[in-house]
């Protein structure tokens, strides 16, 4: 779960609320008083880390310097990880948004069955932790996994090509993130007005003509901004070339900057806040242009969308079913299956036969270790924490950003984003620099204790809910609020009466976004967990690197099934959500 | 359907989290049991920072708690350098949390010592514990024997190999794999000792490099490249061998004939720790007769005298051994760390 759903609230969100009838007066002062604090708050939470990550990048012993930015230019590896970043980045892109758009062109426009069926297939490639579809990957195409099973019987030399290179790495980042090119395409195509094609087909242009000088201009924007969406995505992701390439020696920004804290510690700092500012500075300058784009393509945003099928596939039809059903089902069952089969072997070097199968992973993961539960519980706690936080406060500012925009909550709305923005890692790095030693001399021992990853959690997905939120009220009109006060309900009664019962619903699927975000998350964690504040990404991580892959892919399994609970309850969530809104509006 | 309360919520919700932060974030209070006569006297927390791998950490501290029950165990488990790295971070954070180490080689705790950040504890278990593995001022002392050995998969190859050359020839050609010493304290120590060799040196490491070496984070992945047949040769610690052949796996270890690496996995206890009574009790357990018996059914060669190796690994008398001088290899060790990436950093 990363950056993606956000931005397409977002986007749904990009418009003006209307300004409440009646004169503020009486808050005045409380108001002034609430927006320094918020301030105050932003400032130290979100632009402070930032800017420190920056400082620090060009301190040397005696004032200002660019060594830092020196050294690291003059490294070998250096250069080798911006080659293989860019390769993967550039890779993965590529390949999500070539099965991104062909998936979303035959659901957008022909008359294939089971649309909603299809479009959970293809979200829960997207829904899977990273690093659980990596596992699946890995184990399912390792030389224990299925495949070379199924190989070996074809041929004895046939063996499966590794994922524990460059191409596996992009191929499952590909997977992971064609959902994202996906749903934002399916939008764009459904807008794209049909009576300007028949209008271009009627004046004798051919289908091609109609695709390259209508279908094409109209969607390139969306189409853009969704590819610009999976290069951040790619450059954000850590758990893929984590698991896959530091095995073999290949880096990528993110997992360089986490070996040089990792393995050296304290001293590697000013050379990760260098690697940090370039990583970063690249995500930025991607997130602008993304969001120019956006606003180009806001100009369709008035279109409905045409849910009706324009091409008739005919006798394609069951054939063309048939391939992505099963497309679908090798880039995601399959592999999981193959890790669960892992997961209850005895040993890892043997084959998978009766006699070697055995629950014992799971008996120790579960009851012979304390960390993993104690993992669960944290990740649990933590998530459940940051999601009633961001709820309260992110409902809290979103409401003050609907009803009384301006250019103050603006600015501090982009603040908040900028966590979210930048990748994980040096989000993190930074949050280490901060939280070290927050007043030189003052160490209140955050670092080290789950507090470190409570602030983290919070600042990292607070844009999460804020943006869900300013969704929901977005579509509350104010009418509503202004009857509640004339009928002489005060705050409270306002609030508990009237705005929530109405707004809960939408606000606790971005609760439910925040938590699930949270539940799985691996990057952030990695480089701030300590003893005690371990969580379940980080535990599965552990166990990976270790070599201990019998305990990961039974951890692993256990998550999905986890996560399969926690999918049907947010369905619930939603179901009752949509009842609720058509009875009262 | 029935329908959903919703003002109950928000405090189910709260009362779940009340309800596990309570049983996740005791503030490291000793929490003081009533102590009925017999039970030890030593109790509270005690935050143990490892590199063993996770099951043995796991079976370690549940045989120590059968002694002392009242003694509250965390672990933090990770390769010997990234837990070294991360307690100079906890240090820059103003407090390092680890109470006892248990970490791969006298090296690091050599360096950990000269940074004055150990205790010095002498444990009344040392008179059975060779003097040379132990620091002469206490600080740390060796609580096993691994050596660093050859690992090969029979089913890839018929005959095990008998000496290190085995690497650079062309048998393994892009077959071998060995630890990362940027994460593994053995494979740091290893590096130390390999590169200072006559015999050895640097040059051996390169041409392992060129003849398509992979390398790996820790020993046990290196284990399980080997197990799975993805790689034929491995250079990995001896127990884990000795432990994959045990489960079923096919492979086989060699003591090549040059001789041996040791590490000796010191214990050592921080100068700061917070339980220091638990912490020694915990030194003198490791070093114990049923401590280094427990060393010894985990499947690790004990260090004490009169307990015999488990099957199929060599005790230290038996093993012809590479050694290096401890003090040397701590002032070298980063030079070495930065000296292996120039040879093998892509």
């Amino acid at each position: 779960m990363e950056k993606s759903k956000t931005n397409i609230i977002s986007w749904q969100a990009a418009r003006k609320g209307r300004k409440p009838f009646s004169a503020w007066l009486g808050q005045l002062r409380w108001s002034r008083l609430g927006a320094l604090l918020g301030g105050a708050a932003v400032l130290v939470f979100f632009v402070y880390p930032i800017l420190k990550l920056i400082l620090l990048s060009f301190q040397g012993e005696h004032g200002w310097t660019l060594a830092h930015y020196g050294e690291m230019l003059q490294q070998e590896r250096f250069w080798t990880t911006i080659r293989n970043t860019f390769y993967i980045v550039a890779g993965s892109t590529l390949f999500a948004l070539v099965l991104g758009i062909a998936l979303a062109w035959i659901v957008a426009y022909t008359d294939i069955r089971n649309k909603s069926a299809l479009h959970m297939g293809i979200m829960l490639c997207f829904i899977l932790p990273s690093y659980v579809l990596t596992l699946s990957w890995s184990s399912f195409t390792g030389s224990q996994g299925w495949l070379a099973g199924l190989l070996q019987w074809i041929h004895p030399d046939l063996a499966p090509w590794s994922m524990y290179s460059l191409g596996g790495i992009i191929f499952v980042m590909g997977i992971h993130h064609f959902p994202l090119v996906y749903m934002f395409t399916l939008d764009v195509l459904r807008k794209i007005p049909r009576d300007l094609e028949w209008a271009a087909r009627a004046g004798g242009a051919s289908r091609l003509e109609v695709f390259r000088k209508i279908t094409l201009p109209l969607a390139l924007p969306g189409l853009t901004a969704g590819g610009l969406l999976v290069f951040l995505a790619s450059l954000d992701n850590f758990g893929i070339p984590a698991f896959l390439g530091t095995p073999v020696n290949i880096s990528v920004l993110s997992t360089l900057i986490y070996e040089e804290i990792i393995g050296f510690g304290p001293s590697a700092f000013a050379r990760g806040a260098s690697l940090s500012v370039l990583l970063g500075t690249v995500a930025v300058v991607g997130s602008l242009l993304q969001w120019i784009l956006l606003r180009k393509s806001h100009a369709s945003d008035t279109m409905q969308p045409d849910l009706t099928p324009r091409y008739a596939l005919g006798r394609m039809r069951k054939p063309l079913t048939w391939v992505i059903w099963t497309g679908l089902l090798l880039i995601t069952v399959v592999p999981l299956s193959s890790m669960i089969s892992m997961s209850l072997k005895r040993a890892y070097g043997l084959g998978l036969t009766r006699a070697n199968m055995t629950l014992d992973n799971y008996r120790y993961i579960l009851f012979e270790n304390e960390r993993v539960w104690q993992s669960i519980q944290n990740s649990l706690v933590l998530s459940l924490v940051t999601m009633l936080v961001c709820l309260v406060i992110g409902s809290g500012f979103a409401y003050v950003r609907v009803r009384k925009p301006n250019s103050f909550n603006k600015m501090a709305e982009l603040a908040t984003a900028v966590p979210y923005t930048l990748p994980g890692i040096v989000f993190a790095l930074s949050i280490i620099l901060v939280w070290m030693e927050p007043i030189p001399g003052w160490n209140p021992g955050i670092y080290g204790s789950m507090s470190i990853l409570f602030i983290a959690y919070i600042c990292r997905f607070l844009i999460l809910q804020i943006r869900s939120s300013v969704t929901s009220f977005m579509q509350l009109d104010s009418s509503m609020e202004e009857a509640a006060r004339i009928s002489g309900a005060g705050f409270w009664r306002k609030w508990s009466a009237v705005l929530l019962p109405l707004l809960l619903p939408s606000m606790l699927t971005g609760g439910m976004l925040v938590f699930l975000t949270a539940l799985t998350e691996l990057t952030v964690s990695a480089l701030l967990y300590s003893s005690g504040s371990q969580t379940i990404g980080v535990t599965i991580f552990s166990f990976e690197q270790a070599g201990d892959t019998l305990y990961s892919t039974a951890l692993s399994s256990l998550i999905v099934a986890l996560m399969a609970v926690g999918g049907i309850l947010l369905l619930l969530v939603q179901r009752w959500a949509s009842r609720k809104g058509v009875k009262k509006s | 359907m029935i329908p959903f309360k919703k003002s109950l919520l928000l405090p189910v919700l709260a009362g779940m989290i009340i309800f596990s932060g309570c049983s996740t974030q005791g503030q490291g209070a000793s929490e003081t049991n009533n102590v009925n006569a017999g039970a030890s006297t030593v109790s509270g927390k005690l935050s143990f920072y490892t590199s063993q791998p996770e099951e043995d950490a796991t079976k370690l501290i549940s045989a120590f708690n059968d002694q002392y029950p009242d003694v509250d165990v965390s672990v933090f488990r990770s390769g010997t350098e990234e837990v070294t790295a991360k307690i100079q971070a906890e240090r820059q954070a103003g407090k390092t949390q680890a109470d006892v180490l248990l970490l791969a080689d006298a090296v690091t705790f050599e360096n950990l010592k000269q940074e004055d950040l150990l205790l010095s504890y002498k444990s009344p278990e040392l008179s059975k514990i060779p003097a040379d593995l132990v620091d002469p001022d206490g600080m740390y002392a060796g609580t096993k024997v691994m050596a660093t050995v050859l690992a090969t998969n029979t089913q890839k190859v018929a005959s095990p190999p008998t000496s290190w050359n085995v690497l650079t020839g062309a048998d393994s050609k892009d077959a071998s794999i060995m630890p990362s010493p940027l994460y593994s304290g053995a494979a740091a120590y290893n590096i130390g000792v390999f590169s200072r060799t006559d015999g050895f040196g640097w040059d051996f490491l390169q041409q392992t490099k060129d003849n398509g070496i992979s390398v790996i984070k820790g020993n046990g992945a290196v284990m399980k490249a080997v197990a799975s047949g993805e790689k034929s040769y491995g250079v990995v610690v001896d127990y884990l061998v000795a432990r994959e052949k045990a489960k079923g796996s096919p492979v086989e270890l060699t003591y090549p004939e040059e001789g041996v690496p040791i590490i000796t996995e010191p214990v050592g206890i921080m100068k700061d720790a917070g339980n220091v009574p638990a912490a020694e009790a915990f030194v003198d357990f490791l070093l114990s007769e049923e401590g280094q018996q427990l060393s010894a059914e985990i499947g690790y060669s004990p260090i004490r005298e009169g307990i015999s190796p488990p099957e199929g690994l060599k005790s230290v008398s038996e093993m012809k051994i590479l050694s290096g001088d401890p003090v040397k290899l701590a002032a070298d060790r980063e030079a070495d760390k930065q000296q292996f990436i120039q040879v093998f950093g892509e």
